[in-house]
């Protein structure tokens, strides 16, 4: 008798253990805050916007999932709010973009995130296309191979995404001056087309609508995509210009050899930073393994589909999403650069621009 | 042309017809809050668009936008607090007005001029799509930064007779705007560490502050109604019969707004600006601006609606915003899986007709609803003012509290204020310092890129040397009537003496 009322107090005991984790992944009638660190209609807002939809639909429990546009110092208010604030139950997760990432990455003294703590849902990569004016004479990258003319490239401040361009460019051999304070890639591109500059790049969707007419009418030679990654992380040509070769390849065809050293390592990883997991849905750092798993099951499933595949082809450039442990590994690979290819981009920054980051 | 009558069939099908009219409503009680503006209506509306067809989601949100100009005016002309920043201006004559006991009159001046002018923006967007591209093109950073200072020049007729207190006070605005992160460098001014400061103040915070703080706080010092009569005076009709006895006044300003309106950049919460600037500097007898002339009201009210019409031309061709509520409705393109671009007017042709005949209708519900609003609202001017007052500290407050969501607004409501209400006192010229602080960004910014690209070759582009022109005509056209009407005036007083 005695055993078996011990027996009943252990399973009962034993039962409410269990309830809680079961209960931490099922979202029945809660409310998930999505932070986005901008304002309402850019495009990391658009980005939740279209995903948030189908979280509710895939998340166990079918939670209400609402964006909350956070905006602020160029997406650190938000972010430090997310590092201060935010309780590990699930109920609140984040979003970052290159914009994020990048004032992280260069120790921004105002930027308390930290990426390494947090469990990455699912990432969004995009792509960029650089191209150039056609009386400059250059008909694909193998021209740029000498070319000593000066150029100019519209720019919206030497440490945002214009990292990867600038840097592209000037490890091409180029000569481009950085003309700053335009207020984004729509404003570079009708600069562009004034003749205000005369080389520039758009993310992959921009190109798409904007400047493949501009081609068509022969006032837009295409030079080469930023390239995508792939499985096992390396850059490869970008699907939606799959005949222009991609930033190592270019390098590739100008100096005979593969890009090697501290200024390609630092390229990379910028890349993938701003480009190759551009956009991240995160989990606070101690959020219980369940959670995390729920949330990364349910990206999965976003990603398989039909429909959303749908959105992705029509809004988000048709790149691969990726979800869960495949999100994580490329990740890494932003988090892993090496101090020393840091130290080297900032002294180049600081060297070339006059920035002082600290 | 058959897709234009095509376009107007969808509209007018009941369910799109459904969409426009609540878009209206919307726009028009956000007109109607004080401080709140396109940028509110379309965060709250942009959830609401996914899934949706685009040409249902025009409706709603074009009908929200294209409203807003209109119905800001009730707050401006009744007690003085801007309705959102496209009718700041509208306060110079309209509350005068009110003050008179006028405000019907005022009103039905501002709502007819509003339908006039939001018609014309429809029409000029209508003829202009198919060219657009290269009139945009045509303006690059030297010319921008021109057109801000076409803006500053109107500093000069906006400070009545003390013009050394109105550069000062616009350069105070400048230096406001510079606060916060810099257009082009990656630093930060003035923040002292603190994070609110990193963006600098907002503009409904500045607004409000200068121009709604004083005025609650003088209204409750005198305790009295807003109106200094009892009777109403004069009705609505009178003010449609002043818009159409000074219809070239309308047609001006609403090309004026149409320019501000499509050039991308300029930003639209000075034009309302420009135009009273411009109705001042072409006026011979000024004696009665801002002491309740009609054509004061008259010119903002035009200009502010033909300015929605012209900024949908950037966004939709260049996929660039022409002013914050463009921004996020761009965004609101995107998750309607609508990619702006040169593609609009060849594939998405259909849209764009949908796009203007929601901005005509949505013109014409919103100026009769205002109209037949303007009787009852009226009536507000002759309540005691210490009745009004607790509501209307609610709503500025909340309204700044909007903008960026942080303590950091009310504490820089307050600080504005309490300058706004000193600059009140002692006769220093809000206006001019408002207008600093708007242009200040795009003045930096453009100079900026200009120097950068051209050194000091900008100067020799022809749309500069034009630009520059219109600048010193329009100043030297403000000096020569100041110093007529001074003459006369101090003639006239001279022969009082005599006599």
């Amino acid at each position: 008798m005695k055993k078996s009322i011990f027996v009943m107090i252990l399973a009962v005991f034993a039962f409410f253990s269990v309830i809680p984790a079961s209960q931490g992944a099922d979202f029945s009638g809660k409310t998930i805050e999505w932070i986005i660190p901008f304002n309402v209609g850019g495009g990391s807002d658009v980005w939740a916007r279209l995903y948030a939809p189908f979280f509710q639909k895939y998340l166990p429990g079918n939670p209400i999932v609402a964006v909350k546009n956070m905006p602020g110092g160029g997406s650190i208010i938000g972010g430090n709010y997310f590092q201060t604030r935010v309780k590990p139950d699930g109920l609140t997760v984040f979003g970052s973009s290159g914009s994020t990432t990048f004032p992280y990455l260069l120790e921004n003294p105002k930027v308390k995130y930290d990426f390494a703590q947090y469990k990455i849902v699912f990432a969004s990569p995009t792509g960029g296309v650089a191209y150039i004016k056609p009386d400059l004479g250059v008909k694909s990258v193998a021209d740029l191979k000498g070319f000593s003319k000066p150029l100019a490239y519209a720019s919206q401040g030497a440490t945002s995404l214009d990292i990867i361009p600038l840097l592209a460019f000037e490890m091409m051999g180029l000569k481009v001056k950085a003309v700053f304070g335009y207020k984004g890639r729509g404003s570079g591109r009708v600069a562009f087309e004034q003749g205000e500059v005369n080389i520039d790049y758009q993310t992959s969707t921009a190109f798409i609508e904007n400047v493949r007419p501009l081609i068509k009418l022969g006032q837009a030679v295409p030079l080469m995509t930023w390239g995508v990654l792939d499985e096992n992380g390396n850059i490869v040509r970008d699907p939606i210009e799959p005949d222009l070769p991609c930033m190592p390849e270019a390098y590739e065809i100008i100096f005979k050899k593969r890009p090697k050293g501290p200024a390609y390592n630092a390229w990379k990883a910028f890349f993938i930073a701003g480009f190759g997991v551009q956009k991240a849905m995160w989990l606070p750092g101690q959020t219980p393994d369940d959670i995390v798993q729920a949330y990364r099951q349910a990206a999965a499933a976003i990603i398989a589909d039909p429909e959303f595949q749908q959105v992705v082809e029509k809004s988000l450039g048709g790149y691969k999403q990726m979800a869960g442990e495949h999100a994580r590994k490329a990740f890494d690979q932003v988090l892993e650069v090496p101090t020393a290819d840091k130290k080297w981009l900032i002294n180049w920054l600081e060297k070339n621009y006059e920035v002082k980051l600290k | 042309m058959e897709v234009v009558f095509q376009s107007l069939a969808v509209v007018l099908q009941p369910h799109h017809l459904l969409m426009l009219i609540c878009g209206v409503f919307m726009g028009l009680a956000i007109g109607i809050l004080p401080g709140l503006g396109g940028i509110v209506g379309m965060t709250i509306l942009l959830p609401v668009i996914y899934g949706m067809d685009p040409h249902s989601a025009f409706g709603l949100l074009i009908g929200m936008v294209a409203v807003i100009p209109t119905s800001d005016t009730f707050p401006s002309v009744m007690m003085g607090i801007p309705g959102s920043s496209a009718s700041q201006a509208t306060i110079m004559d309209g509350y005068p007005l009110a003050k008179k006991g006028e405000a019907a009159r005022a009103l039905g001046a501002a709502f007819s001029a509003s339908l006039i002018g939001g018609l014309f923006g429809a029409l000029v967007l209508t003829v202009i799509i198919p060219i657009a591209r290269p009139i945009v093109l045509a303006f690059g950073s030297p010319e921008l930064f021109m057109l801000a200072l076409l803006g500053m020049s109107m500093v000069g007729v906006l400070s009545g007779k003390k013009p050394i207190r109105g550069i000062l006070a616009a350069g105070m605005g400048v230096m406001l705007g510079a606060l916060g992160d810099a257009p082009a460098v990656p630093e930060y001014r003035y923040t002292f560490g603190i994070d609110y400061l990193m963006d600098g103040i907002p503009l409904v915070v500045v607004g409000l502050g200068l121009f709604a703080f004083p005025e609650i706080v003088d209204l409750l010092i005198k305790g009295r109604a807003i109106s200094e009569v009892t009777t109403l005076g004069r009705g609505w009709w009178d003010g449609v019969k002043d818009t159409f006895s000074h219809k070239f006044i309308v047609l001006r300003c609403s090309i004026i707004g149409v320019i501000v309106g499509f050039l991308p950049g300029l930003g639209g919460s000075v034009v309302d600006w420009i135009a009273y600037g411009h109705v001042i500097q072409t006026s011979k007898d000024r004696e009665k601006f801002g002491q309740g002339d009609i054509r004061g009201v008259i010119a903002p009210e035009s200009a502010n609606n033909a300015k929605e019409g012209g900024g949908l031309i950037p966004t939709f061709l260049f996929g660039i915003p022409g002013s914050g509520s463009m921004a996020v409705f761009l965004g609101g393109l995107l998750i309607l899986g609508i990619q702006p671009g040169p593609s609009m007017v060849t594939e998405n042709v259909g849209l764009i007709y949908t796009a203007i005949w929601s901005l005509a209708l949505a013109n014409v519900l919103g100026a009769s609803l205002s109209i037949a609003l303007s009787k009852p609202i009226t009536r507000l001017t002759l309540i005691p003012f210490s009745f009004l007052a607790p509501f209307m500290v609610l709503i500025i407050t909340f309204a700044c509290y909007q903008a960026t969501r942080s303590w950091g607004d009310l504490i820089a409501l307050l600080l504005m204020g309490v300058v706004g209400w000193v600059m009140k006192q002692y006769g220093w010229p809000r206006p001019a310092a408002l207008i600093g602080y708007v242009l200040s960004d795009n003045l930096e910014t453009y100079l900026f890129i200009s120097v950068q690209r051209y050194g000091l070759d900008w100067l020799k582009r022809p749309g500069v040397m034009v630009l520059a022109g219109i600048i010193f005509v329009s100043l030297a056209m403000g000096i020569f009537f100041q110093t007529k009407r001074t003459a006369a005036t101090s003639g006239g007083e001279h022969g009082k003496k005599a006599s």
